[in-house]
């Protein structure tokens, strides 16, 4: 039987800033149904490897998106993206915010979010907290139902109920095919929900494997991305 | 087109909602109507009539400060929208990038228009009184220059936006061309004029190459058709294409002044990090 084609493939994606190298020769397969979290220290190329992927930042290499190059039209149809700071405009209210996007996507506007999640549609951004700004910003990344998503830091700002139903969303849109590249400098967050960790130290992947139990969590505290509780301790 | 349309109807809501766009019409409309009064008044000292002096006071008000205000407000969107991540999310979704540029410009023109509308709105109501008939096709005229030329400043502002590094340094830019445009073209040309023996033609570039100063002598030429108010220059461009002809030459140089610069921000737009 031919393996399924991957929904996201880099083959040595490289990004420079002037003379700084901040991507070198990223290469990577997505599958279907993968949650993969990309890890690193600050300043590793976790973000910029997202924007590549978006089409938001011109690179060199190869990235493309259930076959299509990264940044075509084609692509875009099927990725979500949400960038690690967004600041939605405050003279609106979250039922416009979600409504404009959803006509930029073609999608019905049908959130996928857990009742309660949302603030209540007629409240303008201006008047919401920081965390809630953030929860407006998930469900555009989730509007119709895209079969990549890309999520920047996608927890920061949200409380412990909140990222347990985000997490739960987002397993739920896994189960059903969609793939996530999820950055986070905390991969521990991660643990239960992310099948697979990339990790990323001066723009090199130097770990990619299965996110299973302890193994990858030793291996993104030798690399200094995730406190060791041990060491807490002491 | 739906999305084009979506795009231009978030914008022209956002602006009108800003406070930016209504403080910036409140006080075109009070100068406009500062304008309007005094050049009324100067009139009926003189025991005239007419709306002579106060249109004039107007074209010089209309090419000054609507391309200005479209200059900042074009400056703001792209690079303001980028800084605070808007831009990305809106440039991820499956839209062409031509359809965000001209969206983004189509909202912005109907903010801009209205402001414009609102400063001239009230000059209009004040000049009802004292204009007639023959008054009608001076004024349209110069309606529709300031609409033409704050365009061409919002569509400049938009390039500029789309290169700059950020919203301050964009804004910055928007000023320092609008000062190239209102003043320092002028002053170049007083300097450098006789000493480079510039003549009619090579005024005539010079007029092409500022859109402020097409506008201006378009909006003249509809008032005084004969092209006398604009001196040798005036004879010259009336002789050399007639008056149909001169008006269609800056009517035409107008437009390449807002399809230029929005071509331009959509060349810059995927070679520019989001």
């Amino acid at each position: 039987m031919e393996r399924e084609s991957p929904v996201l493939l880099t083959e040595r994606l490289s990004k420079s800033y002037g003379p700084h190298p901040v991507l070198v020769d990223v290469g990577f397969t997505l599958r279907a149904g993968t949650i993969a979290v990309v890890s690193g220290a600050n300043g590793t190329g976790k973000s910029t490897l997202l924007r590549c992927i978006a089409g938001l930042v011109p690179f060199e290499g190869t990235a493309s998106v259930s076959g299509a190059p990264a940044g075509s039209l084609e692509a875009r149809r099927t990725v979500g993206y949400l960038p690690q700071t967004v600041s939605l405009p405050e003279n609106v209210t979250v039922g416009e915010v979600l409504s404009f996007f959803a006509k930029l996507r073609g999608a019905d506007g049908l959130c996928i979010l857990p009742e309660g999640f949302l603030p209540a549609d007629e409240r303008p951004v201006g008047v919401l907290s920081g965390g809630q700004r953030q929860r407006v910003a998930l469900a555009i990344a989730l509007l119709g139902f895209p079969k990549l998503l890309l999520l920047d830091e996608p927890v920061a700002n949200l409380d412990e109920l909140g990222r347990e139903g985000f997490w739960e969303t987002l397993r739920g849109v896994a189960e059903v095919g969609a793939a996530a590249l999820v950055a986070s400098p905390m991969p521990g967050d991660l643990a239960g929900v992310a099948d697979r960790a990339i990790v990323l130290d001066e723009g090199r992947i130097v770990f990619d494997g299965p996110m299973d139990g302890d193994h990858a969590l030793v291996r993104l505290r030798a690399r200094g991305t995730e406190p060791d509780p041990r060491e807490a301790r002491a | 087109m739906s999305r084009l349309v979506a795009v231009a109807g978030w914008e022209l809501k956002g602006a009108i909602r800003s406070r930016w766009v209504l403080g910036t019409a409140g006080v075109f409309a009070a100068v406009t109507l500062a304008v309007t009064l005094l050049g009324l008044g100067s009139l009926r000292e003189l025991g005239l009539s007419g709306v002579g002096p106060a249109s004039a006071g107007l074209v010089n008000l209309g090419v000054l400060l609507p391309p200005l205000m479209g200059l900042l407000l074009g400056a703001g969107s792209l690079a303001g929208a980028r800084e605070r991540g808007l831009l990305a999310m809106m440039a991820a979704q499956p839209v062409p990038r031509w359809t965000l540029i001209v969206g983004v410009f189509l909202g912005l023109v109907g903010a801009l228009w209205l402001t414009v509308a609102i400063g001239f709105g009230l000059a209009a109501l004040v000049l009802a009184g004292v204009a007639d008939v023959g008054d009608l096709a001076p004024l349209g005229a110069l309606v529709v220059s300031t609409l033409a030329v704050s365009t061409a400043g919002l569509a400049l502002g938009i390039a500029i936006s789309a290169f700059a590094a950020g919203r301050t340094q964009a804004v910055a830019l928007a000023v320092a061309l609008w000062f190239l445009f209102a003043l320092g073209m002028d002053l170049a040309l007083a300097g450098l004029g006789p000493a480079v023996h510039l003549g009619p033609k090579g005024l005539l570039a010079a007029v092409l190459l500022n859109p402020l100063e097409a506008a201006r002598i378009l909006a003249m030429l509809a008032a005084e058709p004969s092209g006398t108010a604009l001196g040798p220059f005036g004879a010259y461009v009336t002789g050399a294409f007639g008056v149909g002809g001169a008006a269609a030459l800056l009517a035409g140089a107008i437009a390449l002044w807002i399809a230029a610069p929005l071509a331009l921000a959509r060349w810059a737009f995927p070679r520019r990090a989001l």
